[in-house]
């Protein structure tokens, strides 16, 4: 009996090793990406604050002359634009994200433009207007994409489909912790009692002029939302990962102990059975 | 030559911060050139060449789009994508040219056959900049 326990001891002790194998080379790819995506935050960074700079200007100038992204009407539906991951196995990551989108779209009408592979399968399981499943795949959406999604939003809410779109996604905030936020991305909200840009000479139609530039600035948001979701990932990953890891040696330390003790169990009785044996003789 | 402040970022980064002489670039309207105290000005940017002067060196560069802004005699570049002339991948844009016109001739709705014109314009002009720098 003792013999048969041991050999299911050392089966198990073997699982969660290669387990382990599996975890650790997970964190070191982690690590290694977040590294390059934590470059990349950095980089879009002061694209978004020139980005945002120049669009104040801009709306304050638009103040005399209102248009539909400036203007806040009556909201009857939202559109939510969820960035999430790709994949699992990144601790609370995607889960924290729609809980928080779920707790936001409580009682509203509102349809979703999911942005990664979690994000569509988890709102098309909840059978949640989809407006697009184009950008399914988080890893690869470039600024092009972005661009593409933008373009998108604001002929959606030209059209009146919709009449908020709010972002949501992953902040990264340190290597320890990444907080679900949303951002309102349209209607722009305008800053009173600025009227910096009211002399400014505009290039062409002021209406034209907006509507070429509300695009980049929706999808020059939208790219510095999926920077910080897709570092947030790659630290969750990591950090549940290095849990993961730590697990498996516990486990591993305590199956050795079994291991030992079970052993040393066999020889015991070994011994007595061969005493006993002698006596007997 | 008197100098302005201006400031080129795009999302991969920030590409220029400093003084510059000139900044000659395309906007929707047509070819403009920005000296030292232009008055307040904001205008988007059609797929072009920019040209950048500087310490009396012009240096050219294709620019994929964006905006420009002047304010109080600051010069804003916000570009989708900005490359100066040396570090355009030549045969990358041809690749990219090929693909344009191919899709460009399979297209059938009108959403496709906007992003292929998009592309390929994008890759003409990543082409003649990098060939006038020769």
């Amino acid at each position: 009996m003792s013999g048969a326990s041991m050999k299911q001891i050392k089966t198990r002790i073997k699982s969660v090793e290669s387990t382990r194998q599996i975890t650790k080379a997970m964190e070191l790819v982690a690590t290694s990406k977040l590294r390059r995506a934590k470059q990349r935050v950095e980089n879009a960074r002061p694209y978004h604050e020139v980005l945002l700079e120049a669009i104040s200007g801009l709306q304050a100038g638009a103040a005399e002359s209102p248009t539909v992204f400036a203007q806040a009407r009556e909201v009857k539906k939202t559109c939510y634009v969820v960035i999430a991951g790709d994949r699992g196995l990144a601790g609370g990551y995607n889960a924290n994200l729609f809980r928080m989108v779920r707790d936001m779209t409580q009682g509203e009408d509102y349809c979703v433009l999911p942005v990664g592979k979690k994000a569509l399968e988890h709102f098309q399981r909840l059978g949640c207007e989809v407006v697009s499943t184009y950008f399914g795949v988080t890893g690869s959406v470039g600024i092009g994409d972005c661009t593409q999604m933008a373009r998108l939003l604001c002929r959606l809410y030209a059209e009146e489909q919709f009449d908020r779109v709010v972002v949501a996604y992953t902040r990264f905030q340190s290597m320890l912790s990444q907080v679900p936020v949303s951002d309102a991305l349209l209607p722009i909200t305008l800053q009173q009692g600025e009227t910096r840009y009211s002399g400014a000479l505009v290039e062409g139609e002021a209406e034209e002029l907006i509507a070429a530039i509300v695009p980049q600035y929706v999808s020059g948001v939208l790219f510095s939302a999926l920077c910080e979701a897709e570092a947030s990932e790659h630290g969750a990953r990591r950090t549940a990962m290095n849990a993961a890891n730590k697990n498996a040696g516990e486990i591993i330390d305590t199956l050795v102990l079994k291991y030992n003790r079970a052993r040393q169990a066999v020889i015991t009785q070994e011994i007595t059975e061969i005493v006993s044996g002698a006596e007997a003789l | 030559m008197s100098s302005f402040p201006l400031r080129i970022v795009t999302p991969d980064g920030s590409l220029f911060d400093g003084q510059a002489e000139a900044l000659r670039l395309r906007t929707s309207e047509g070819y403009v050139s920005l000296r030292a105290g232009h008055a307040d000005y904001i205008a988007a940017l059609d797929v072009g060449m920019v040209s950048l002067t500087r310490d009396g060196v012009t240096r050219n560069a294709a620019c994929g789009g964006g905006f420009v802004s002047v304010e109080k005699g600051a010069v804003r570049l916000v570009a989708t994508t900005f490359e100066y002339a040396d570090d355009i991948d030549v045969e990358r844009a041809e690749l990219a040219k090929a693909r344009a016109e191919e899709r460009l001739a399979q297209a059938r709705e009108d959403r496709d056959i906007t992003l292929a014109k998009a592309k390929l314009s994008r890759a003409l002009n990543r082409i003649s900049v990098a060939k006038k720098q020769d």
